[in-house]
């Protein structure tokens, strides 16, 4: 993706905000869509559109959990390990579908070998009430969730197309 | 800005810890307390670096009235105020912080550089826990890595601060730090993980208020307690940036920015060459005992004592002595050579260097800034020069300018870095200043406080500019800053020292600091150099001239000496010696006086001190100055006219296109001998706009062959996109480069033929 590319996709939406510095997460986000996750030179295309620097805008990536610098899968479920999921199972649902995925599970980002699903330890998706929940990229929070019915969801989005926009 | 009417001159009283303290409205919570003598711990308040950005919470204060504890450094006084900053809320908070700040800390103190001149160390004994809590597994990241050659980073220690992140992205504006990953996993990092390439990266150092960042020339080299630290000013460059040295065992062991930086110079702030320099004084060509040559015509090394007296025999034989002064001496050298000539029969004492020219009168007369004018100014021209280069903490000042809003113009035949920050730049041709002094008047007219700052060597060749320019800068009431070509430039001018353009023929030359035969004029010299009788070198390394000397006397450098410097907007600063030097060697001053006792004509000092108070007395440019006067902060020195100036010709000679002399910051002879810098040199070199280079069928990297009416050197090419087409831009790298063939002594515009060579 070009600069120009995610020049295109801010400028329309500039007015909205009043600091400059805060575009440079939609412009990432946008920037993100191409290969789902931010390789340098992504970095220094939103570094070039939004005109600042580009180890400020490695900065901001490196914050957020959800701003890959590193290549994930092609879809990416992100599970909530926070205090209600927990209390309703959330560490035994990760641990499960790590199994049925057939992934070590780690604390940081899983990705199957293939390439299909990226598996990663979310802090609370705000759906407390659906607990334990998940999210598959930027979708909605779909919960409560048992392992079988995670396990399905799992194979269907295995076998389901790449999005041609990786939002996450 | 000084018409302005005084709005609110009246102090504000506020009580701090129950002490009245009288401050300036707006003054910072901080700095009023400082005033009263009350420390407010602090980490990132640092008003150099900008507004203050609350990052540490180390400065937690009481002010009755507002809800919760305040930033003191972010604060500002207000009428009335109550502030407690030892109170328990106060004192509590300050421990907190710390407790977390150590939280993570490794506390390897006694391993860390930083020891001993902590300030976390220092403001945890004074205002911190005495014990952790903490029994959890600290973070652990690999002990440190390089950030770049010099620098090295360990991410344990490091507190989060923001400093050297803000120097990078506000000051420097070289925008390569930023913090990568949050919380305690928070580190500092390049894009990329590249190198972190700056002129000026050695300043976060200098900032890191923890170990985090050192400097790895001087990594496990010393501890604060082991060594003595001078005051003293960098002889790099004309700007005369404060220094600190710090001696170990005679010796300088390293270079950083004074602690009470001046403000009115550098700020605190140091080139990477100013402070990683000081190596040079070990490199494998310093001089470090006297050579005399013997019958045979072998050079024969010997004491000190017997090199001066065979000097002085070598002058007492000959017909004529001329004392030849190079352009970084010191005053009390260039005085004393001027001395020695007086007393001396038939002697006379010149400089190497820019020539004088009456031509530039008419700037010089014009009222004097100084660099910290430049933060203040609405709009500032700089005219010629490449102050990125050649006068780099100017650079700083004029980013600063244009963060403050300021109007930033730049005339002039070199590309730079700051075009992209000037409101309006002109790259004109080379001799074609005046055609881009039209769009200048422009932009200072009606400005506050405009100022001008105009490259000596670019305006002395072409004195309608110059004329020009000084019309301009009255017309808008604007002030001036001289960018001089030669570090002591001014302050041997002001001792009326000539110019030595052409060679001496005869007699007896006293070459101090000083090597003609790699200097502008080298030609002419070398086909003069076997007419003169003697030559007696005093130098610290050696080069052409000491390869042909007769005696050569070893010298010290400047963070070897003492003695004062004149920078380049006029101002007298002292060096102290943060080294002893070479055992053999001695002071350029000490050894003109033994030449004078030897010669039979003592002369009356026996310190630079004495030198420069009869200087001072002697020489109208320096009246009223002394050592306590010059002090540690130095003193403007009078600018007094100069009336025998000669008129220079100022006709390019030669065929051929123009040649445009540039100088990069690390091209220069300390860079090369330094082994701190050694990854940052650059050797001569010729740069073509890509037009030009295809006209004369070079291409990058190779070689070039390039002649002037006065000599030719083979350079290599670099092709440069944004370098102005119809010109030939040499880098003059090194002196023994052998570009300086291409110059005549009195550093007129030349023409060179350029061809591919063999
Ligand atoms: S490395 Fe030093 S200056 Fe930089 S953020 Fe850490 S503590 Fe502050
Ligand atoms: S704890 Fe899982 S959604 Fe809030
Ligand atoms: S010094 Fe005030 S918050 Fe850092």
């Amino acid at each position: 993706m070009t600069a120009a590319d995610i020049k295109a996709h801010i400028d329309p939406i500039r007015h909205e905000y009043a600091d400059g510095r805060s575009l440079v997460l939609p412009a990432l986000k946008y920037a993100q869509t191409e290969q789902g996750w931010l390789p340098p030179e992504a970095l220094a295309a939103v570094a070039e559109a939004t005109g600042y620097s580009q180890a400020y805008v490695e900065s901001v990536a490196s914050f957020y959990d959800r701003l890959y610098l590193e290549p994930v899968g092609k879809r990416v479920v992100s599970v909530c390990i926070t205090l209600s999921c927990m209390l309703r199972g959330s560490d035994e649902l990760i641990e499960g579908m790590c199994e049925h995925l057939g992934v070590e599970h780690s604390h940081g980002a899983v990705t199957t070998p293939d390439g299909a699903i990226t598996i990663q330890e979310a802090q609370c998706l705000g759906a407390c009430d659906k607990a334990p929940c998940i999210q598959v990229d930027a979708e909605n929070t779909i919960g409560p969730l048992g392992q079988s019915e995670a396990n399905a969801l799992l194979d269907e989005l295995r076998a389901a197309d790449r999005p041609r926009e990786l939002w996450r | 800005m000084s018409d302005a009417l005084p709005t609110k001159p009246t102090m504000v009283t506020i009580s701090i810890n129950g002490k009245e303290v009288q401050a300036k409205p707006g003054t910072i919570l901080v700095e009023a307390a400082a005033q009263a003598g009350i420390e407010i711990p602090i980490f990132c308040y640092e008003p150099r670096l900008g507004p203050p950005i609350g990052a540490c919470r180390m400065c937690l204060v009481e002010v009755e009235g507002m809800r919760g504890l305040q930033t003191a450094c972010s604060t500002p006084v207000a009428p009335d105020m109550v502030v407690h900053t030892n109170n328990e809320a106060a004192a509590t908070a300050q421990d907190g912080v710390l407790e977390l700040l150590l939280a993570n800390h490794p506390l390897d103190c006694p391993v860390c550089d930083k020891g001993g001149e902590c300030p976390l160390q220092d403001r945890t004994f004074k205002f911190g826990p005495g014990e952790t809590r903490f029994v959890e597994p600290k973070r652990h990241f690999p002990k440190p890595l390089d950030l770049s050659t010099e620098v090295a980073i360990d991410r344990e220690r490091c507190i989060a601060c923001f400093r050297c992140i803000r120097f990078s992205q506000d000051v420097s504006e070289d925008g390569q730090l930023g913090f990568q990953e949050r919380g305690a996993g928070t580190e500092v990092a390049t894009f990329s993980g590249e190198p972190y390439e700056s002129r000026f990266s050695g300043n976060i150092i200098d900032l890191c208020p923890v170990g985090a960042l050192t400097s790895i020339p001087y990594r496990f080299v010393s501890r604060p307690w082991d060594v003595q630290n001078a005051p003293s000013v960098c002889g790099l460059c004309p700007v005369g940036c404060n220094t600190e040295l710090t001696m170990r065992e005679g010796e300088t062991k390293r270079t950083t920015g004074r602690p009470n930086p001046n403000m009115t110079v550098e700020e605190g702030w140091l080139c990477d060459k100013g402070r990683w320099g000081y190596p040079a004084a070990w490199s494998a060509d310093r001089i470090l005992r006297p050579l005399v040559r013997d019958a045979n015509g072998t050079m024969v090394e010997t004491s000190l004592e017997a090199a001066v007296d065979a000097a002085a025999r070598l002058i007492a034989a000959s017909s004529a002595t001329q004392i030849l002064v190079g352009a970084a001496s010191t005053v009390e050298d260039g005085f004393l050579a001027q001395e020695l000539a007086a007393v001396l029969p038939n002697a006379a004492a010149s400089r190497l260097g820019f020539p004088d020219s009456a031509d530039l009168e008419p700037l010089r007369a014009l009222p004097r800034a100084e660099l910290s004018d430049i933060d203040t100014a609405g709009a500032v021209a700089v005219v010629g020069g490449d102050v990125t280069n050649r006068h780099p903490i100017v650079e700083l000042r004029l980013r600063k300018l244009v963060r403050n809003r300021g109007a930033l113009a730049m005339v002039g035949p070199r590309t730079s870095p700051l075009d992209a920050r000037a409101t309006f730049g002109a790259r004109t041709a080379p001799g074609q200043l005046s055609s881009g002094l039209a769009v200048l008047a422009a932009a200072l007219e009606g400005a506050s406080a405009p100022l001008i700052i105009w490259d000596e060597a670019d305006l002395a060749n072409e004195p309608a500019a110059a004329a020009e320019l000084a019309r301009i800068a009255t017309a808008a009431g604007a002030r001036q800053i001289e960018l001089a070509v030669d570090v002591n430039g001014r302050g041997l001018r002001a001792l009326g020292l000539p110019c030595q353009t052409a060679p001496v023929a005869a007699g007896a030359l006293v070459a101090v600091n000083a090597d003609p035969l790699e200097s502008p004029g080298a030609m002419a010299w070398a086909d003069a150099i076997d007419g003169v009788g003697a030559i007696i070198a005093v130098a610290t390394h050696r080069s052409a001239i000491t390869e042909r000397a007769d005696v050569v006397l070893p010298t010290l450098m400047h963070h070897e000496v003492e003695g004062v410097l004149v920078s380049t907007t006029g101002r007298a600063q002292r060096l102290r010696p943060g080294s002893r030097g070479p055992r053999e060697a001695a002071a350029a001053w000490e050894l003109l006086i033994a030449l004078s006792h030897r010669t039979g004509t003592p002369l009356p000092f026996r310190t630079p001190a004495q030198a420069f108070a009869a200087v001072a007395a002697a020489r109208p440019p320096f009246a009223g100055l002394s050592y306590s006067v010059v002090g540690d902060e130095g003193a403007p020195t009078t600018h007094v006219a100069q009336s025998s100036a000669p008129q220079r010709s100022t006709d390019a000679v030669g065929d051929g296109i123009a040649l445009v002399v540039t100088t990069e910051i690390f091209g220069d002879a300390v860079s090369w001998r330094s082994d701190a810098l050694v990854s940052r040199r650059t050797p001569a070199h010729l740069v073509l706009a890509p037009q030009q280079a295809a006209t004369l069928g070079l291409v990058q990297d190779q070689r070039a062959r390039v002649s002037s009416p006065f000599g030719t050197c083979i350079l290599p090419v670099v092709v440069d996109a944004q370098a102005p087409e119809g010109a030939a831009f040499v880098a003059m790298g090194p002196p023994a480069s052998g570009t300086s063939a291409l110059l005549a002594g009195e550093q007129v515009p030349v023409n060179v033929m350029i061809e591919v060579a063999e």
